[in-house]
């Protein structure tokens, strides 16, 4: 396996494997995010002072600690202080881990930015609904959601692309997305070793995605630009 | 990255100490001192998880995908022996000590240099293999430094946490820590560092003709070491293990996977 | 019988206070103008009538109905709260559209939410919907706007959205519309076209409050004017009675500022 020619396809290979890992992570993570993210927000706003604080003191320490240490913890530390390691050893459960640390790490940043939305529509919004007899749900879902929607938008989207290249984070507890598939060509492996392209090759398949992701979000964008 | 984990060990151990007070505290002190019956632990649950990376030719997959090499065959043999099965999984090498503490696996088998920061962090067997430390180069300036001395004016990359970082220390070369023994070899084939230390055993099979780097070449070696596989601190495995060494080492079957891989030459004897 | 009864209404915020012992009453059809000068709790009073401010005493009774009583606040759920306002419609001073509805959706969506409220809305849902939109429709045409159904609020003037706003205040049929400064935050060349709707409302027979500025508005269209002052009622009466022939020193000096 000297040439280029003959690497190339089982180096794909393993790329794709990889890049699989880092899209299950992607999705997981946004799946997860974007409604718990909406849930913190209210809690963040909470009138029960407690939980306000509480919630607020739980985003403070999350967006205030590296996401990498974050994975550390949740994956090391309940075999480390409680010696029972609740994840398991395989990639399922590195897996599990990965995904429950970027949920909480994400949620709290998309609750910041949805907060700053709902703060943003103007109060008179809420009150032409209330005086035509409009239940505070129908409220939240019928008129304030897409006004949000439309504010958070640009905000989320740069979270969004951020996501993308995030996930290469959690090599750190050995999740092998499409870098870890990349690098293990320079150690050796599948009969290549020494070869540096394959990482650098990995730049290209974040750079698809994340095009494919502005194309995607931009017409979003465009879709709300019906009204103001 | 090596100050950086050391960092993150010291919040880990703080929080945890926080986390559980006093109860984490005994319960640490004790792993140190007392043994840890893993030989029952691994026998209740059926396996042996062994913590590799992907290190040719000691452990790495075939075309199949299964994994073998003469650290990975060795590791189904003795899992063998104790009447479990092996699973193997890839770990970040420099969380070996954590992935460990924390239980997502019973071992570290890859190739493992027995350095005193390896031997005070796991419980550790008896050497099994002999490797060296030793000096990359690109060929064209192989000429130009053909001692310690002179190598001093260069700029090394070594592999955090590695027995090269510790032979670059001990040299008293300027160098900087890298992730991998990989990473240090495209240093020097990008010309960022001038050389690099790596193990002699990789060496073999990453350097020279027919490789990525074809422009580099080894040089002189800095040191003799060993390598060993580790386990939790106090672990019963460990001597579960040697015995299982002596076993096949006087009845050859160890030399025969060694052959198998090239390694036969590097083998240590058992005692 | 009145159709209208507010009693000792008074709100205090923080160490404020806004609203002081407010009493006065309506009849069926009739046109009241709030006027007084700003911060004299002319808005807060409207907002107190659609259980947007809750005062701290009084009553507010409607067709015999007490809706709002001071002293038995557990009365004041969320739902007593919405089945009562409804007896109010209010227009507010900046419109408060929803900008993602077309004009025709604006005024149309409250309506169909109750409607999807309602046990029996699934068995003749299209029939329903139907018939919400013709009676948008017809709104919108009393108001001028048929052409501008589909057009969203900022693609309207002042004086659309204004409009589009009080047809979707009358589309719940409220027993009384409030108007809160309608033309306050309008172009002057576009007040005259609200005002001439709210005129043509009067004529059938809309029972209104408005709070305006527009005094000689006020003295062409009311039946019964209301002078406000540091949160006291200060005078009431016909216009005539008000404008003409003040009997407190502040009506006058507020009235003569006007005249300049």
């Amino acid at each position: 396996m000297d040439t280029f020619v003959e690497q190339f396809p089982v180096v794909i290979n393993a790329l794709n494997i990889g890049f699989l890992q880092t899209l299950k992570l992607f999705f997981v993570t946004l799946i997860g995010a974007l409604p718990l993210g909406l849930i913190i927000s209210f809690g963040s706003k909470s009138k029960f002072v407690p939980l306000k604080l509480l919630v607020r003191f739980i985003i403070w320490v999350v967006r205030g600690t590296p996401l990498m240490i974050q994975l550390l913890i949740i994956y090391y530390f309940p075999g480390l202080v409680f010696h029972n390691n609740v994840w398991g050893s395989n990639e399922t459960g590195r897996f599990i881990a990965t995904a429950i640390a970027f949920i909480i790490n994400y949620s709290c940043y998309f609750s910041e930015i949805f907060r700053g939305g709902i703060n943003g529509i103007p109060v008179g919004q809420d009150e032409a609904g209330l005086v035509l007899g409009m239940t505070k749900k129908e409220i939240f879902f019928k008129v304030k959601l897409l006004q949000m929607i439309k504010r958070i938008l640009p905000p989320i989207s740069n979270e969004i692309l951020t996501l993308v290249k995030d996930t290469s984070l959690a090599r750190i507890i050995a999740l092998q997305e499409v870098i870890w598939a990349g690098q293990a060509f320079m150690k050796g492996s599948q009969g290549i070793s020494g070869e540096i392209w394959p990482l650098f090759f990995t730049a290209i398949y974040y750079l698809i995605f994340n095009g494919i992701l502005t194309v995607i979000l931009g017409k979003l964008e465009q879709k709300l630009e019906y009204f103001k | 990255m090596k100050k950086f984990l050391s960092i993150v060990m010291i919040m880990v151990m703080a929080m945890s100490l926080a986390a559980c007070g006093n109860s984490a505290k005994t319960s640490t002190t004790s792993n140190k001192e007392s043994s840890v019956d893993d030989l029952k632990s691994v026998k209740d649950k059926g396996k042996l998880v062994v913590g590799i990376t992907d290190f040719e030719p000691m452990d790495y997959k075939d075309e199949s995908g299964k994994w073998i090499g003469f650290d990975a065959d060795m590791a189904v043999k003795f899992a063998e022996s104790l009447g479990v099965e092996v699973e193997f999984v890839e770990i970040e090498w420099d969380n070996k000590a954590l992935e460990l503490e924390a239980g997502s696996i019973d071992c570290v088998w890859n190739g493992m240099t027995l350095t005193d920061e390896v031997t005070s962090a796991m419980s550790c067997s008896n050497a099994y293999c002999n490797n060296a430390q030793i000096v990359i180069l690109p060929k064209d300036k192989v000429d130009s430094y053909p001692d310690v001395e002179s190598m001093k004016a260069l700029n090394f990359a070594v592999e955090a946490g590695s027995a090269g970082e510790a032979q670059a220390k001990e040299n008293g070369f300027n160098y900087t820590a890298v992730n991998n023994q990989a990473s240090a070899l495209m240093e020097v084939s990008a010309g960022t560092s001038d050389a690099a230390i790596i193990d002699s055993l990789m060496a073999a099979a990453m350097v020279g003709e027919g490789t990525s780097y074809e422009n580099l070449t080894y040089t002189i070696g800095l040191n003799s070491e060993e390598y060993g596989v580790g386990f939790r601190k106090g672990s019963n495995l460990t001597e579960e293990l040697n015995k299982f060494f002596k076993t096949c080492y006087d009845d050859g079957s160890m030399k025969e996977v060694a052959s198998k891989y090239g390694v036969q030459a590097a083998l240590a004897e058992q005692q | 019988m009145s159709i209208l009864d507010v009693s000792h209404i008074s709100k205090s915020f923080g160490n404020t206070e806004v609203l002081k012992d407010i009493c006065f009453s309506l009849e069926e059809s009739e046109v009241l103008s709030i006027i007084g000068s700003s911060g004299s709790g002319k808005t807060t009073l409207l907002r107190c009538l659609n259980f947007l401010e809750t005062p701290d005493s009084g009553t507010i009774t409607v067709k015999s109905n007490k809706i709002f009583d001071a002293e038995d606040l557990d009365y004041l759920t969320d739902a007593n709260k919405r089945k009562n306002r409804l007896h109010f419609g209010l227009v507010f001073q900046s419109f408060n559209l929803f900008p993602q509805y077309t004009a025709l959706e604006n005024v149309t969506l409250a309506k169909e939410l109750a409607a999807k409220r309602e046990d029996n809305f699934k068995e003749n849902k299209k029939a329903i919907l139907e018939s919400i939109k013709q009676e948008g429709l017809d709104l919108l045409a009393q108001m001028g706007l048929s052409d501008r159904k589909d057009n969203y609020p900022h693609q309207l003037s002042g004086g659309q959205c204004q409009r589009v706003a009080i047809a979707r205040a009358l589309a719940l049929k409220p027993d009384i519309l409030c108007f809160d400064e309608p033309t306050s935050a309008l172009d002057p060349e576009l007040t005259g076209e609200v005002l001439k709707v709210i005129k043509e409302l009067a004529e059938t027979k809309m029972t209104m409050i408005i709070v305006t500025h527009e005094m000689s508005f006020a003295k062409e269209v009311s039946d019964k004017v209301i002078f406000m002052d540091d949160g006291y009622v200060l005078e009431s009466g016909t216009p005539d009675e008000v404008f003409n022939h003040p009997k407190e020193d502040r009506t006058i000096q507020f009235l003569s500022s006007f005249n300049k």
